[in-house]
């Protein structure tokens, strides 16, 4: 029993932090909170779901939200890999390189996508200058709502790529080196090695690091909300940053909540089904590598 | 072996060529930012830097106050954390298997779309403009991967030594202290690192709890950066912004690259 | 030698605590200064600085008044503002505030009325068009600082007159980059930001439309002005008029763009006529302003992008905090806001100022121009719905969707957000 009194304060934390503003939010959902109503709420039946419902703008944010995640962290995943496997490598200097390599995931956000403003700057910014001389043609990667978008998956990569490598760098230590060795008396070039041994004992670790990153990306607000503001044509604009719109720009926080808590059942259906096809994935390979 | 080299500078060309640029840019004139291939008889400068540690508030004082609001979230995330990872780690499995769920979906859970409630509450709780106060959320979110993280590092550590010692005639406290706090102690480093990381890049709650320019954090105040003038794009001053914010992190990495690295290490997995 | 220092010591202690206790009765005595504080984005906090200094020399003792400097772009203040304001705690007493905000502000009920410290007479002495935008609801609530309108910069070194119409503006430009004279013929606010309604409406009013009447809840977007203006803008980036980077251009990048001499035409506000007359401009003494282009047979129209002073709820000096307001905006402080800074004044005297239009010339078609002055929809879901326009115009433009199209989705989503809020139109 005194053992549960120890957990009692974090998770009191907790539900402050997690729980409660879960409730408030589905409160606040039925209820008219905006400027119109002098920023008092008042019940409204519903209203904000049915406007949620046909909310097109929303619609095509959730669906960019979702590109977003998904190009984003299947980038991240497979050059996670290729970097974690480099960085595992015996070399001369493996710390500093391998501090070198986590430098982007350490920066705030925010310090670089002001960075990235400036790099992808038309006419001015190196990669615009690099595509005027070489191409003949400005890449306008901030005006042109078909780039702009991959300029900022770019950006997400760039700064998350090394956290997820230095989960899957934490997983290889995991794999006891006399398995190579085992496998390459057998015969076994590096690529079998690789796909025999490293990746389905990498799995958990792969799965663990699709799940948080997902979850991440589907929340991106800052790299957005300063690198592009959302624009253009709205084609950078993340649900969260929408949210956020609507709270402290319109002043509407009743159907802000109603986009939050929405997006949370959204949100969490898609965890619950990727968590379903990784469990699966890793039990069908476990029982392979068993056979 | 020429494959592995050529990886490794291509990994390094990649993670490094960004902040390059931006240090580059930091030290050039307005007038050779926008015409860079032009010979300049005048292409260096400090302006930018100058122009940015003399602002007011000074620049410095950002980054004070980012390292207040780690040093004093990665605190008290850890006095909170501690026990509670103790207790877990003790527990039986089913209820321990039920909170660490819970822990997961929690930590899964993106924490901007909080920022709307914990305004609310900032404004019910007076909290707003404190950095005290901002360190009290930064702790709530930090608890369920600090939580994690430490309770495997419990649950690694032979239960005969905490018998050992209880049969020596330790009291709990005496146990923490002499035995299982010094045997954790790389597991609580590298969870400090990242709550303190996470504390010091945190943006979407600081830029709803603070609006006194004097108590801005570092990645609110580079979001909200005033340029000398409305004229010009000022992207030097912002490079030079980029460029020390930058230096405190990459120190940090330089220094702490190993428990960070081992902190991963040690099993964040195996719940 | 001992007891003489420690005597001495002993004395130094006392007439220390001597003279600190009077000081401090002293301070208690006297009455402490009000202290006021107004937060302006950061240009402003730069351009009033040296006038905080006299105003708090001129006051020593009675009110201290200090300037919060806030972030550059509208937008970012505007955020800071409502997040300082939603915290509780009014931690300034006024806010310079952006024309699109007195509404909202209004219903949200942060400002206090400034009726009871301004008379008709003040009112009166206001130019035409920096009188507009400053009331709510009948009551007056923001008191104008300058009297930002959008203008029309033109070459005078490439062509004689302006171009009046479109028509004349776009063929101008095209025979100036057909002869390689120029690479660019006009450039605007095209980046999807407040800019870019700014632009629109002085296109859409000058086609003889109207964007949005809050009064008889009457959008005209998906009507012929609106679709033409859609269209033509469109069209300017579709011939080369406007160099593509444009719907990514922003105040900054136009100015700089038509700095450097790359372009015929620039749509902006006054204050680049300052920048534009300095040293490093490559375009010095070869530019003129005039009013936007409009349509024939229809009045051209200037968008209003005023900032005025406010004065926030639960400020504990409103009366200090207002004669800070009317020394700021003082005929005085206005004549060297505009010769230092560019500032376009307020009252309507110092247009008509001879010795002052002597020196500078571009103040006279400032005034002309203020005139046409436009508010925005004045109505507190202006943000919304400017969002809702900024966002299909700028998928027009990069060509994400036909101008027409995006005009009737415009009008829709703006139809759907005025219901939603309960102003059905």
């Amino acid at each position: 029993m005194p053992l549960l009194i120890l957990l009692i304060p974090s998770l009191l934390f907790l539900v402050a932090v997690f729980a409660l503003p879960l409730f408030r939010y589905t409160w606040l959902s039925f209820h008219a909170d905006s400027v119109m109503t002098g920023l008092v709420a008042i019940p409204n039946q519903g209203a904000n779901w049915q406007r949620f419902i046909h909310d097109t703008r929303y619609l095509q944010d959730l669906f960019q939200t979702l590109r977003f995640s998904v190009v984003s962290v299947t980038a991240e995943i497979v050059l996670g890999l290729v970097i974690a496997l480099i960085l595992h490598q015996p070399m001369r200097k493996r710390a500093l390189i391998r501090s070198s390599a986590l430098i982007p995931w350490a920066l705030p956000t925010t310090v670089m996508a002001l960075g990235w403003r400036w790099i992808f700057n038309t006419p001015y910014g190196p990669i615009d200058r690099l595509t005027q001389s070489w191409l003949g043609q400005s890449l306008n990667a901030l005006g042109e709502p078909s780039i702009a978008w991959i300029t900022t998956v770019y950006a997400d990569i760039w700064k998350t790529t090394p956290f997820v490598a230095l989960i899957l760098l934490a997983g290889l230590q995991t794999i006891p080196s006399d398995l190579y060795e085992a496998a390459k008396l057998e015969g076994a070039g590096s690529w079998i090695c690789l796909r025999r041994i490293t990746i389905p004992l990498l799995l958990p670790y792969l799965g663990l690091a699709l799940m948080f990153r997902l979850a991440q990306a589907f929340g991106v607000f800052d790299l957005v909300q300063v690198m592009t503001g959302g624009g253009p044509a709205s084609s950078t604009e993340s649900i969260a940053l929408y949210a956020y719109w609507n709270a402290l720009r319109f002043l509407d926080f009743g159907y802000s909540a109603t986009i939050m808590i929405g997006s949370f059942v959204i949100l969490s259906s898609l965890i619950l089904i990727t968590w379903l096809v990784v469990t699966t994935a890793r039990n069908r390979s476990q029982q392979s590598l068993a056979r | 072996m020429k494959a592995t080299r050529f990886l490794i500078l291509a990994l390094l060309v990649w993670s490094l060529a960004p902040l390059t640029w931006q240090l580059y840019t930091s030290f050039c004139i307005d007038q050779a930012l926008v015409t860079p291939f032009a010979s300049l008889n005048q292409r260096w400068t400090l302006d930018h830097y100058q122009s940015v540690l003399n602002s007011n508030p000074p620049f410095i004082r950002y980054l004070l106050n980012s390292l207040f609001v780690g040093g004093l979230s990665t605190f008290l995330t850890l006095l909170l954390a501690i026990p509670s990872s103790y207790s877990l780690s003790k527990m039986g499995r089913r209820s321990s298997l039920v909170i660490k769920f819970f822990l997961i979906g929690c930590a899964l859970f993106p924490y901007v779309l909080l920022f709307l409630a914990l305004l609310e509450i900032a404004r019910y709780l007076q909290l707003g403009n404190s950095l005290i106060a901002l360190a009290v959320p930064y702790a709530a979110l930090s608890q369920p991967l600090a939580i994690l993280l430490l309770t495997n590092a419990f649950s690694d550590l032979p239960a005969e030594l905490e018998d050992a010692a209880r049969v020596e005639g330790l009291s709990v406290v005496q146990r923490f202290r002499w035995i299982l706090l010094p045997l954790i102690s790389p597991a609580i480093a590298s969870t400090a690192i990242l709550v303190f990381l996470f504390s010091w890049n945190e943006y979407p709650i600081a830029l709803t709890w603070i609006s006194d320019s004097g108590k801005l954090t570092l990645p609110v105040a580079m979001a909200r950066i005033a340029g000398s003038s409305i004229h010009s794009v000022p992207y030097g001053p912002y490079a030079a912004a980029t460029v020390i914010g930058s230096i405190p992190l990459i120190l940090l990495v330089m220094v702490f690259q190993k428990p960070i690295v081992s902190g991963l290490t040690t099993g964040a997995v195996k719940g | 030698m001992f007891t003489i220092r420690k005597r001495s010591l002993i004395l130094l202690t006392a007439a220390i605590l001597f003279i600190s206790s009077s000081l401090l009765c002293l301070s208690v005595l006297a009455k402490r200064p009000d202290n006021v504080s107004i937060l302006m984005a950061a240009p402003f906090a730069d351009s009033t600085s040296e006038l905080v200094k006299i105003f708090n020399q001129k006051n020593r003792g009675r009110i201290h008044l200090e300037v919060i400097k806030g972030p550059l772009e509208t937008e970012a203040i505007s955020d800071l503002a409502i997040s300082s304001l939603l915290l509780g705690n009014t931690p300034f007493d006024g806010l310079l505030m952006d024309v699109t905000w007195v509404p909202k502000y209004a219903k949200a009920g942060w400002l206090e009325s400034l009726d009871n410290y301004f008379n008709e007479d003040d009112l009166n002495a206001l130019a035409e068009g920096a009188d507009e935008g400053n009331h709510y609801q009948g009551s007056l609530l923001r008191w104008p600082l300058n009297a930002d309108i959008g203008l029309l910069y033109w070459r005078t070194d490439l062509m004689d007159e302006p171009p009046r119409t479109p028509q004349e503006l776009e063929s101008i430009s095209q025979k100036l980059q057909n002869g390689g004279r120029i690479p660019y013929g006009y450039v605007w606010q095209g980046k999807q930001y407040e800019g870019l309604s700014c632009v629109f409406l002085e296109i859409i009013d000058g086609f003889g439309g109207e964007w949005f009447s809050p009064d008889s809840g009457r959008i005209g977007l998906d009507e012929p002005p609106g679709l033409d203006a859609s269209e033509w803008l469109n069209h300017l980036i579709q011939t080369g008029v406007s160099p593509r980077a444009v719907t990514n251009f922003a105040e900054s990048e136009a100015l700089q763009s038509f700095k450097s001499g790359q372009a015929a035409f620039m749509r902006n506000w006054p204050y680049a006529w300052a920048e534009l007359q300095k040293n490093d401009s490559q375009v010095r003494n070869k530019v003129g302003i005039t009013t936007m282009v409009a349509e024939k047979g229809h009045q051209p129209a200037a968008t209003l992008g005023s900032w005025g002073l406010s004065l926030l709820k639960g400020s504990a000096h409103p009366e200090s905090t207002v004669e800070a307001f009317k020394f700021l905006t003082s005929e005085e402080s206005q004549r060297y806001l505009y010769t230092k800074y560019g500032n376009t004044p307020t009252k309507a005297e110092i247009f008509n100022d001879q010795k002052l239009l002597e020196n500078y010339p571009s103040l006279q078609s400032i005034g002309e121009a203020l005139a046409y002055a436009r508010s925005r929809p004045e109505t507190p879901l202006y943000a919304q719905i400017s969002v809702v326009l900024q966002r299909k115009l700028s998928s027009s433009l990069t060509g994400m969707t036909t101008p027409v199209e995006a005009m009737q989705q415009a009008e829709r989503s703006t139809a759907q957000v005025l219901e939603a809020a309960g102003e059905s139109p």
